[in-house]
Formats: structure tokens, sequence, C-alpha cells
């Protein structure tokens, strides 16, 4: 992976094929946990998707009727665009603003269901660790975290 | 600082509207919580992005979340926090609302 830097209007990254493949494989998981018929029981799907109200069951029940679908079809969104931004056999990945914070909250996504997965804890150093999805995890920690140097260096907030 | 007007304004339910009325003074609250997951720069950035903070601000709030394990990042009328909440949770923060303590 060369890291997401500022081109311009753009932002932009490189992939090799191998890594393409994983995110593809990665967007096909989480697509499965953003369908609507996704258990809600699944401590990723609950993660992707918290509770509006920490204590009050009926103000949780409010929120998720009144934002569940948007938040839902946001999500799906954003990973559509990823998809369609992401060169199949590994290469540039060059984003306009909207497409890189469709990145940023689809990247999020990923790493927040690995890092569930994975039972994450701030206490505990996963340096050491070679799992699989430990590498992958941390990989993406490397994409998100140039994505956001990238933006914050260009000034790229909207107002 | 500046912030975007919400657009979505939910109607109250019977039950709801009771509760306001009962404890109108006190304001409506939005938290971000700590998570081991969301990367610091992430989160200084998405306090910027939605909430018009400028940088130092922003960096306080998210090292507050560090430390405390908690902060509230915006206040006013619930349908506002809930649009908050919904505008958080949609960049992966784990945030609530609930009514000022």
């Amino acid at each position: 992976m060369r890291p997401f830097r500022r081109r311009g209007d753009r932002v932009v990254a490189g992939l090799t094929d191998a890594e393409s493949a994983v995110v593809t494989l990665l967007l096909d998981q989480l697509e499965q946990l953003l369908a609507e018929d996704a258990p809600a029981e699944d401590p990723v799907v609950a993660r992707l998707f918290p509770a509006g109200h920490a204590t009050d069951a009926e103000a949780a029940r409010d929120y998720r009727e009144l934002t569940g679908a948007a938040l839902r079809q946001g999500k799906v969104d954003d990973l559509a665009t990823v998809r369609a931004t992401l060169p199949a056999d590994g290469g540039d990945v060059a984003l306009a603003e909207d497409q890189a914070r469709a990145w940023l909250r689809t990247t999020n996504d990923l790493r927040l269901a690995l890092g569930t997965r994975l039972g994450i804890t701030a206490d505990v150093d996963h340096e050491g660790s070679t799992s699989q999805e430990m590498t992958v995890y941390s990989w993406l920690t490397a994409v998100q975290g140039s994505l956001v140097d990238a933006l914050v260096a260009g000034g790229g907030r909207r107002r | 600082m500046t912030r975007v007007a919400a657009p979505l304004a939910p109607e109250m339910t019977p039950g709801t509207v009771v509760r306001e009325e009962s404890e109108l003074d006190r304001p409506w609250v939005t938290i971000v919580w700590d998570d081991p997951v969301n990367l610091m720069t992430y989160v200084t950035f998405v306090l910027q992005e939605l909430f018009g903070y400028d940088e130092a601000t922003a960096t306080e709030l998210m090292l507050q979340v560090h430390h405390e394990g908690k902060a509230i990042v915006s206040s006013g009328p619930r349908e506002r926090m809930e649009h908050d909440t919904s505008r958080l949770h949609a960049y992966g923060l784990w945030a609530s609302y609930q009514r000022d303590s």
C-alpha cells in the first residue's frame, strides 16, 4: 500500500492486487452485516448500529425507528462508493472529497467489525499479534490513518 | 462555533411530551464514549467535520473522551441531539444522547 496523499483536489493511494482482493472480500462481509435481516444480536451489528440512548429503552427504540433506515442506507451507499472506486486488480485509488468521506466511514466500519470480532481493547498491546485478521486490521488502520492525515493536510473540511 | 441546522424534526409522541414538560429546564446533550477502535486523529477530524469545532477544541474533546471515557460534544433540544447522535453513528463513533445530568 502506498498511503493516501493529497494530489490537487484528490487524495490518492496505491493498492496491490492482493490488497484490492482483500478489501473486496471485506466489503462482501460488511454488506451482509448491513442487510436488513442481519441479526441485531450480533455484536458487530450492535456496534455498527448503537443504541441512541444508553439507559432509556423506550428512547432507544424511538431513536432506532427514527434514524435506523437512514443510517443503514448511508452505510450501504458508502460501501457502494468504495466498491466503485476500488481498482479491481490493484492500482491507484483517487478520491474526490465526498468519495474520501465514504472511504473514511467504510474503512472505519470495517475496523469496527474486525475489532469487535477480535475483541480489541485499549489495554492490550496488539503489536506482537500475528493472526491474519490482526494483520488486516493493522493494515486498515494504516489506510484510514493516512486518509485522515491527507484530508487534514489539505484543509479538506467542508463548511 | 458554527453548526449545521438539524433538518430532522421528529414528531413527539404523547409520552415524550409529558416527560419534556416535567423537566423543561434541563437541556439534552450528545455524548461521545471512549472506544478502543476509533483512531484519535479520526475522532478529532469527525468532531471538526460535524460540529465545526476548531482543531484545538476538537482535540480537547477527543482527549477528554480518551482519558475520562466520555465527553459532551453538543447540547440543545432533544430532536437535535438525536440528529447529532445519528450523524456521529454514521461515522462509527460510539455516541448517545440523554438529558443533561
